[in-house]
């Protein structure tokens, strides 16, 4: 029973049906989660405060710098108490690419697709293609899913070091501390790093000045690493971001020898460098847990995660939904939900069912329909489920209690969940599901990891799951994840050999002329679970007379950024913010800077580009939309 | 607003550019920073000032005129993939550029949301600057995404695009501003207004057909009359993403020129910088030689040419496949991807479905079959020839242990190659008949023995 807020039961054979006898079961006033106080009440209260305060400040960060894309996040601080008291996220970027996609072909969804995020890379293609490959019912040979393995894991070595030393290292750096924090600097000068044999670092004063921005010593270490995973992706995918290689079906991938190996040659630098990347980031919370305990809720939320599973298990993936819980199982990286720290379900059709998207404060109209009431397996669909999305673009006035965002509001079970790279290691970690390896375990509490033999010698590492989720552990699931990857870029290569050495060359299920007469012309519904460099991907796939008649991509970065929900529940960053202490000294409120709070913020990696193109309409939505916008023209 | 996406640019009085600047009205007030304070400031000093100590580290070599220039980034309808790009270059890297590394360039301050330190209003403060006319040094504005139908937007009351706030809205309220209105804002001072990748240079994926947003290119929103201050349209470095060192190169290599000692960099009818993009994919792809004896590729993942399975290289402008894509690794075609023509003003509507042959390709390979059904056996001829060693065919023997012995030729076979080698020797100066003086008369023992002819 991994449903509480929604009235889904599950037979004996775990088959979903809807809880009998309730008129308008997905009615956002029938099934609602359990909440103190409505978020209407709670912001007239704050604007009230703030009227009456002088030490309480109601701020807009427009724009927020270092994430990815277009960010502005709004608080209000009080700073007396040194707590954020409300907090909005909102997202102010739209583009339509669904939109576009309405009506074409169903093969232009990968290079079109593809486009709705340059920063990380080929996610989207990939997702697009196995879409559009559950649709079409066509499974790609097991060589093409380990080229798209190795690609993807290859791409997650260029997104974590781009985060973790171009994004957000520079909160940490010496430049930031003795600015935001000079408290800490002396603290700093005094602290011997614990992994000083690994990464090098006498104090923690050394590291952060290491940190600094442009000039430090990681920092541009961190950017020459994620240029060498680039030529790893780019010699399987031509090109990057936006890989040319991906095909429905399989890749175009002309592998060889010579492939391999400089794949193989490029990884090989990798595992020395990612011993310190996670000694680094061991380091960092270990510091800032001791000079100041207040650290641990510095982006603190609880413990609810979701993730669709990432890398396929290349000889179980068959492409079709009705057998996606067995495949989804035997991912690298298990698919899976955890609510207050309970792994609830590890099935994607679980996954699939509970999911809903709402718009209440985004600047789209309400269009949630019910044209599927279930999906193919007969379980139950919410008109808010993504299938039976017609979201209507609307730009219009900012307002806290009503629309601010061009981010919708996805919700799992009505809870809210957040994605993240690290929430990878959390479910393949208490799920012990994964594949055998040589190199990657799960304990239920822990993934163990083997770090291969570099110019630095062979070590087992160990990632436990934290016991509160908070900027640094967030920062420090990367890291780990870093390694994660590239293990399994290692797994995949070694498959990739395998199935050369047996002859295998097919890397494409159909050439371009049976691709081109296996496009259906019936109505067909998919979706393809993927992941990104900040966790859960999917896109979600209706066609129908060998055409695209409804396309919705969920990123992570719409589940992190999210606006409150029809309850008033605030999204994972506002959140995160809200539970996070002002720590900086602000006795002077004019030297508030709000580093507490960016380092909650940019710990979720925010990923803006492709945060705001979930939103499609049919045609005649479209048409509608260029109405109401001409009106005032 | 389907017409104002298919209206004509050349018989309209004013760009959309002037269109929107005449709704929003000028602008005088800025952000108040003394209310401000540190908020969006955690390092207590913006990036420029951060980074002065290395870039101005000392009296700088002198190359040119220029110390210092200012680059404003804005992202319209974009992935954030060219900042991607940007950020793999190496011929310059960035980092080189903006710590003032490269010798004979000025130090490059670029104002960028995914590097800089400072968020927020603070981060805005030099774009009022420049639009204040109060900037320390000339600046370039760099736009990365397509430049979205805003006038659109604010008649319904909001925006598609926004980046930062400012106080111009009724009684100095703040509003949020898009990366449109600062681009409209910033052009008519600016040194040069580059467009970075597909969408910024000819609207790309967010212009195509069906989109919501009005979606158009910088050279659309600023119109054929645009100059810079400089006297220089809109630039235009296209690819999506563009090949990061593509960009690098052009800013630098005009930065070469105004610095005195470089060439003035050559850019084609179009704005796109000529050396890069004077020759299509086709010319110097690895794979064009197989076009040229009619071998294609039939399945995903062959060897050979693409062009039969979806690839529009012989009509595409771009250099992938000799710079590949990031340290002169990868390329579409050198690794089997097909070129759907990202680079073009037609993307992606003119090459769409993908994956499906160009129709036009059809005369062309049906030519390079007939061809190369000659060149191929004729060329195999003389492969198999040069495969031996002089020594083998003195011998009449391989003594390759592989599983695959090689065949030693049939008499016909060395016959023509020996009518081959004469023809080859024809005007061979070791034939004539001076007398060799620098070595011993005898051979060594076991020395070559005389040719078996």
């Amino acid at each position: 029973m991994c449903f509480k807020t929604l009235p889904v039961e599950f037979d004996d054979r775990g088959n979903a049906t809807l809880r009998g006898g309730i008129p308008n079961p997905y009615d956002v006033t029938v099934a609602k989660p359990h909440l103190a106080r409505s978020d209407v009440e709670r912001r007239e209260g704050i604007e009230r405060l703030v009227a009456r305060n002088g030490h309480i400040k109601d701020m807009n960060m427009d724009p927020v710098t270092r994430i990815a894309g277009a960010l502005a996040v709004h608080v209000t601080a009080d700073l007396e108490k040194g707590a954020y008291l409300d907090s909005h996220a909102q997202a102010t970027l739209f583009r339509g690419y669904e939109v576009i996609l309405m009506g074409r072909d169903p093969r232009d969804a990968i290079f079109v697709a593809s486009r709705a995020c340059g920063v990380c890379g080929g996610v989207h293609a990939h997702a697009a293609a196995y879409a559009i490959e559950q649709a079409m019912g066509i499974c790609p040979p097991p060589l093409g899913t380990v080229v798209r393995n190795m690609t993807e894991a290859a791409e997650m070595g260029y997104d974590n070091p781009l985060h973790l030393y171009l994004l957000a290292g520079p909160d940490y750096s010496e430049a930031v501390i003795k600015s935001s924090n000079p408290e800490l600097w002396p603290l700093a000068e005094k602290w011997s790093c614990v992994n000083e044999h690994i990464h090098g670092f006498k104090t923690m004063a050394d590291l952060m000045t290491a940190l600094n921005p442009l000039t430090g010593a990681l920092y541009r270490e961190g950017l020459e690493f994620t240029r060498l995973s680039r030529e790893m992706v780019v010699l399987l995918t031509g090109k990057y971001p936006h890989p040319e290689n991906v095909v429905p079906g399989g890749v175009s991938t002309t592998l060889t020898l010579q492939t391999l190996n400089e794949f193989h040659s490029r990884l090989g630098k990798i595992f020395d460098y990612a011993q310190r990347m996670m000694a680094v980031w061991d380091d960092i919370p270990a510091f800032f847990y001791e000079a100041d305990d207040r650290y641990q809720f510095v982006g603190y939320r609880p413990t609810n995660h979701i993730d669709p599973g990432y890398w396929d298990d290349p000889y179980a993936y068959d492409a079709t939904y009705e057998n996606c819980n067995a495949w989804g199982e035997k991912r690298w990286s298990t698919p899976g939900v955890v609510i207050d720290g309970e792994l609830v379900t590890t099935r994607l059709t679980d996954i699939n069912i509970g999911w809903e998207e709402f718009v209440e404060h985004s600047y789209y109209d309400e269009s949630s329909t019910s044209r599927y009431s279930h999906d193919m397996l007969g379980n139950p669909l919410s008109p808010y489920h993504p299938w039976n999305k017609r979201t209507l673009p609307k730009p219009g006035a900012r307002d806290w209690k009503d629309k601010y965002t061009w981010a919708c509001t996805p919700r799992w079970d009505r809870k809210v969940v957040e994605a993240g790279c690290y929430s990878r290691l959390l479910m393949t970690a208490m799920a012990q599901k994964l594949p055998a390896s040589d190199f990657i375990s799960a304990t239920g509490t822990s993934m163990r990891l083997l770090v291969p033999k570099g110019e630095v010698g062979e070590r087992e590492v160990e990632w436990r799951v934290p016991e509160r989720w908070n900027a640094f552990e967030r920062n420090r699931g990367r890291a780990y994840h870093y390694l994660f990857s590239q293990l399994v870029a290692l797994e995949s290569l070694l498959e990739a050999y395998k199935l050369m050495k047996q002859g295998e060359k097919r890397v494409a299920a159909l050439d371009p002329s049976a691709l081109e007469k296996a496009i259906p012309k019936d109505e067909r519904v998919s979706v393809g679970w993927w992941g990104a460099g900040r966790g859960w991907l999917t896109h979600h796939l209706v066609m129908d007379k060998g055409k695209i008649t409804n396309y919705q991509i969920c990123t992570p970065s719409t589940i992190n950024a999210s606006p409150r929900d029809p309850w008033g529940q605030p999204g994972p960053y506002e959140e995160a913010v809200m539970n996070t202490p002002i720590i900086e000294d602000v006795s002077d409120p004019a030297r508030f800077t709000s580093i507490d709070m960016l380092r909650a913020i940019r710990s979720f990696d925010p990923c803006m580009p492709c945060t705001t193109h979930v939103h499609t309409g049919e045609g005649e939505v479209v048409r509608e939309v260029n109405t109401c916008s001409c009106g005032g023209d | 607003m389907a017409d104002r996406q298919t209206r004509s640019p050349v018989r309209e009085p004013r760009t959309p550019a002037q269109e929107l600047l005449d709704e929003l009205g000028p602008v005088t007030q800025f952000h108040d920073t003394s209310h401000l304070g540190a908020f969006g400031m955690p390092s207590g000093a913006m990036t420029e000032d951060m980074l002065s100590p290395v870039a101005t580290a000392s009296s700088p070599t002198r190359f040119g005129p220029l110390e210092k220039v200012h680059a404003f980034w804005f992202a319209g309808a974009s992935c954030d993939g060219c900042s991607v790009a940007v950020t793999g270059a190496s011929t310059p890297s960035l980092e080189s550029l903006l710590l003032g590394a490269h010798p004979g360039l000025p130090r490059v301050v670029l104002h960028h949301p995914v590097l800089n330190v400072e968020s927020g209003a603070h981060y805005l403060r030099p774009a009022e600057q420049a639009i204040a006319g109060e900037l320390d040094a000339p600046y370039v504005v760099i736009l990365e995404g397509s430049i979205m139908d805003e006038l659109v937007a604010n008649a319904a009351g909001g925006y598609w695009s926004s980046q930062g706030e400012e106080p111009w809205g009724p009684n100095g309220e703040l509003r949020p501003v898009t990366a449109t209105e600062w681009v409209a804002r910033l052009a008519p001072n600016s040194a040069a207004m580059i467009a970075i990748g597909t969408c910024a240079t000819w609207g790309g994926i967010p212009s195509a057909e069906g989109n919501p947003t009005g979606a158009m290119s910088l050279m659309d929103f600023l119109g054929k009359d645009y100059r810079s201050v400089l006297g220089v349209p809109v630039v235009n470095v296209p690819g999506c993403p563009p090949i990061g060192d593509n960009f690098n190169e052009t800013v630098a290599a005009v930065l070469y020129f105004l610095q005195g000692f470089g060439p003035l960099p050559e850019f084609d009818e179009l704005g796109r910088p000529a050396w890069l993009f004077g020759e299509t994919v086709h010319r110097n792809c690895v794979r064009g030689a197989y076009y040229e004896e009619g071998s294609f590729a039939k399945e995903f993942g062959d060897p050979e040419c693409l062009v039969e399975i979806g690839c529009w290289g012989p009509v595409v402008n771009c250099n992938i496949t000799s710079r590949g894509a990031i340290n002169h690794v990868g390329g579409c075609m050198n690794a089997g991807g097909a070129c759907i023509g990202c680079t073009m003003p037609g993307f992606p509507d003119k090459f769409t479905p993908f994956y499906k042959r160009p129709p036009g390709s059809m005369a062309s390979t049906t030519v390079s079959r007939m061809v190369g059904s000659v060149i191929r056996p004729l060329r195999k001829f003389s492969n198999n020839n040069l495969n031996r060693e002089v020594r083998w065919d003195r011998q009449g023997a391989t003594p390759s242990a592989f599983s695959r012995e090689k065949s030693e030729p049939s008499a016909l076979s060395h016959a023509s190659h020996k009518f081959y080698d004469t023809l080859r020797r024809s005007s061979d100066t070791a034939r004539n008949d001076a007398d060799v003086w620098g070595k011993r008369d005898e051979a060594p023992s076991g020395g070559s023995p005389p040719s078996r002819a």
